[in-house]
């Protein structure tokens, strides 16, 4: 908890000044809930299509019927039942953000990471073409080109329009880690122990791999949580105007669509998933915050 | 949430890149970065009291070049990779090939690629972004306009949204103490944060249906007669930005409030609301304009999703209908133009911050 420290007033005033000189807070027990919710929705999207009594297109019940036992989240349109239709479709959903995140962060930080250790010149082309991605108006682009190739690539576990998507984020994504990676691996090289490697006459390749990455890794990881939530609602966005995975693969936005030409008389169709989303996006919240503070508190 | 004290920003990664895209813009470099490293306008020597201005504005219009020319060349190609040939889509399957190949002359499509590429970017510099595939006698531009009209109405209006709660909420939980209503409010933001703009337009869509406070999607002409319809969508995506405004602001709040010149305001015992309003604010308030810039295009992006949940006729539908019918020059037309749109508010935004802010003015030169 937080140090009381004197108010500058004698006399309480209405208005309590913050002090926050010294305030340095954790949120306690954010990290082990966000955990625990992530882990239960990681969990849900393996086993529940295992157990579950219905396959995700077979017709299990009669259409329109809201939740129950029988049918934890109800029935769609078609009569098939939206709690196994979450999760099958949060596979989908999950493969794609782990996907368009670790590939994003990868060529962000080796970018990065070679940027800081190069010459000034390959240093200065490799930024400004960061710096040029990173105001690239990315949203409109990333779903242009996802809707054009839609159709592409059913390409092992990824249903059509799947790759795609992902590769069309990625390509822009990259050069957010780039910048971010930049920053501090420069703030790191002026520390005592890079400068001792480098006078113990270790390889530019050996600092960066020894030296140079597990220190930015929290930062870099923190990163990874933050940007799996935009990714997640980049791709769960992408059928609303006919981008991303292509019917009947189901993931969670187009579950959603489907389910909005019913909301008035059937709300569980498009809430249900909405509400696992939504969940999801608080447990990274939770984890990306508590990864934040701990990588501030490292700094200081 | 008793627990959820989530001070340091879920949205904290992208205030990091807000903060760096803006020193970029200024041309000045991290602070914690060392300047032996620095690249570009921080190594030049001094020629004079404007070089500095002129160099950081060199630098910004290299970008904003390189950016245009990066979305002409993505769209460009774009129509060059998609199997068919517009020709052939537009006469259908039994046009004779004479026809076909009349057709392709017209349009130029039987010029080498460079020629093509050339004549659009001139085209492009007057304004023109050519003439849809599917509806030949109209032109992209009579085709989008409206659309991304109605689509930027939505925009302008969740931002207005987003700008008073989000300002509002950030100097409630910046002033005060981690008390327990800071930390609801706190738990609120980081919820909102986390609900995608499109679910919750959604449960707007079903609170409007049942209760009739606004109508449950669709448009009536121009944006100015659609006011009631336009608030709801507005709304739902003013999610997006509202708890990224008040968490940046509640930050900067705090952090300004650590500063020297707040502790020697307090000390010279001015009244409270003075310290906060005309000490703390004016100084919080930066980040501000460049989270605004930066979000722009994500919010446009939103906005052609939470359209189609309300029925807008913006660019999200005519995305769709254009790609459904194979009308490539519609696409690349909302590309560009979102592209200039987003390229021309990131611009805006740095002027602002070179006017707000004297500091950013010397940190270039």
């Amino acid at each position: 908890m937080l140090t009381q420290t004197p108010t500058p007033a004698p006399r309480k005033h209405w208005l309590r000044l913050p002090h926050w000189r010294f305030a340095a807070r954790r949120p306690r027990g954010a990290l082990a809930l966000g955990l625990a919710l992530l882990a239960l929705i990681v969990l849900a999207t393996i086993f529940v299509p295992m157990i579950s009594p219905y396959t995700a297109t077979e017709i299990a019940g009669k259409p329109l019927m809201p939740p129950s036992l029988a049918h934890l989240f109800g029935t769609d349109t078609a009569g098939r039942d939206v709690f196994v239709r979450t999760w099958v479709g949060g596979r989908n959903d999950l493969l794609m953000v782990v996907l368009v995140v670790v590939a994003s962060s990868a060529i962000g930080t080796l970018v990065g990471v070679v940027a800081s250790m190069s010459s000034q010149l390959t240093d200065s082309i490799l930024m400004r073409l960061t710096d040029a991605l990173i105001s690239f108006p990315g949203m409109i682009i990333v779903m242009a080109i996802a809707l054009v190739f839609s159709g592409v690539g059913e390409v092992g576990p990824f249903p059509r329009g799947a790759l795609p998507a992902v590769i069309a984020i990625v390509a822009i994504n990259w050069a957010s880690y780039t910048r971010l990676v930049r920053g501090e691996a420069l703030s790191l090289r002026s520390r005592d122990f890079i400068t001792a490697a480098t006078l113990l006459g270790y390889s530019k390749t050996r600092i960066i791999i020894r030296h140079l990455l597990p220190n930015l890794a929290t930062t870099v990881v923190a990163y990874m949580v933050v940007d799996a939530i935009v990714a997640v609602v980049t791709i769960a966005g992408m059928p609303f105007i006919g981008a991303g995975i292509q019917p009947p693969a189901p993931e969670w936005g187009s579950l959603m669509l489907a389910g909005s030409t019913v909301l008035y008389s059937a709300w569980w169709v498009t809430v249900m998933p909405g509400l696992v989303v939504t969940v999801y996006g608080i447990a990274l919240s939770l984890i990306a915050d508590s990864l934040l503070a701990e990588v501030d508190g490292g700094a200081r | 949430m008793g627990h959820v004290r989530a001070d340091r920003v879920a949205a904290r990664g992208h205030q990091e890149l807000v903060k760096s895209h803006t020193t970029m813009v200024v041309g000045a470099e991290d602070s914690s970065a060392p300047t032996t490293a620095t690249a570009g306008t921080g190594q030049r020597p001094r020629h004079g009291r404007h070089s500095g201005l002129f160099w950081a504005l060199a630098k910004r219009l290299g970008q904003i070049a390189f950016v245009l020319v990066g979305v002409i060349t993505i769209t460009f190609s774009m129509l060059q990779v998609i199997p068919g040939d517009p020709a052939r889509l537009i006469l259908g399957k039994f046009a004779t090939p004479e026809s076909v190949a009349t057709l392709r002359h017209e349009m130029g499509l039987d010029l080498p690629l460079t020629t093509q590429f050339v004549n659009m970017v001139v085209a492009l510099f007057h304004g023109d972004l050519g003439t849809s595939l599917v509806s030949r006698t109209q032109t992209v531009n009579e085709l989008i306009g409206p659309a991304f009209a109605n689509t930027m109405s939505v925009v302008g209006f969740a931002l207005v949204i987003s700008l008073v709660i989000g300002i509002a909420v950030g100097i409630i939980t910046g002033i005060r103490r981690n008390d327990a209503f800071d930390r609801v409010l706190q738990a609120v933001m980081v919820i909102l944060l986390s609900t995608p703009p499109f679910m919750f337009g959604m449960v707007l869509l079903l609170v409007a249906l049942r209760t009739k406070i606004a109508p449950a999607g669709g448009w009536h002409g121009t944006p100015v007669d659609s006011l009631k319809y336009i608030w709801l969508p507005a709304l739902a995506l003013s999610i997006a930005l509202t708890p990224v405004i008040a968490r940046s602001l509640r930050q900067s709040i705090r952090e300004t409030f650590a500063q020297d010149f707040v502790e020697a305001a307090i000390a010279r015992g001015l009244p409270r609301h003075r310290v906060v309003l005309r000490h703390v604010l004016p100084n919080s308030l930066l980040p501000i304009v460049g989270l605004i810039g930066y979000s722009l295009g994500g919010l446009i992006g939103g906005a052609a999703v939470v359209e189609i949940v309300f029925n807008i006729p913006g660019i999200g539908s005519r995305m769709m209908a254009a790609v459904g019918s194979r009308d490539f020059p519609v696409v690349q037309g909302i590309a560009l133009v979102s592209a200039v749109t987003v390229i021309f508010f990131n611009a805006l935004a740095d002027a602002a911050y070179w006017i707000i802010d004297p500091r950013t003015r010397t940190a270039a030169l």
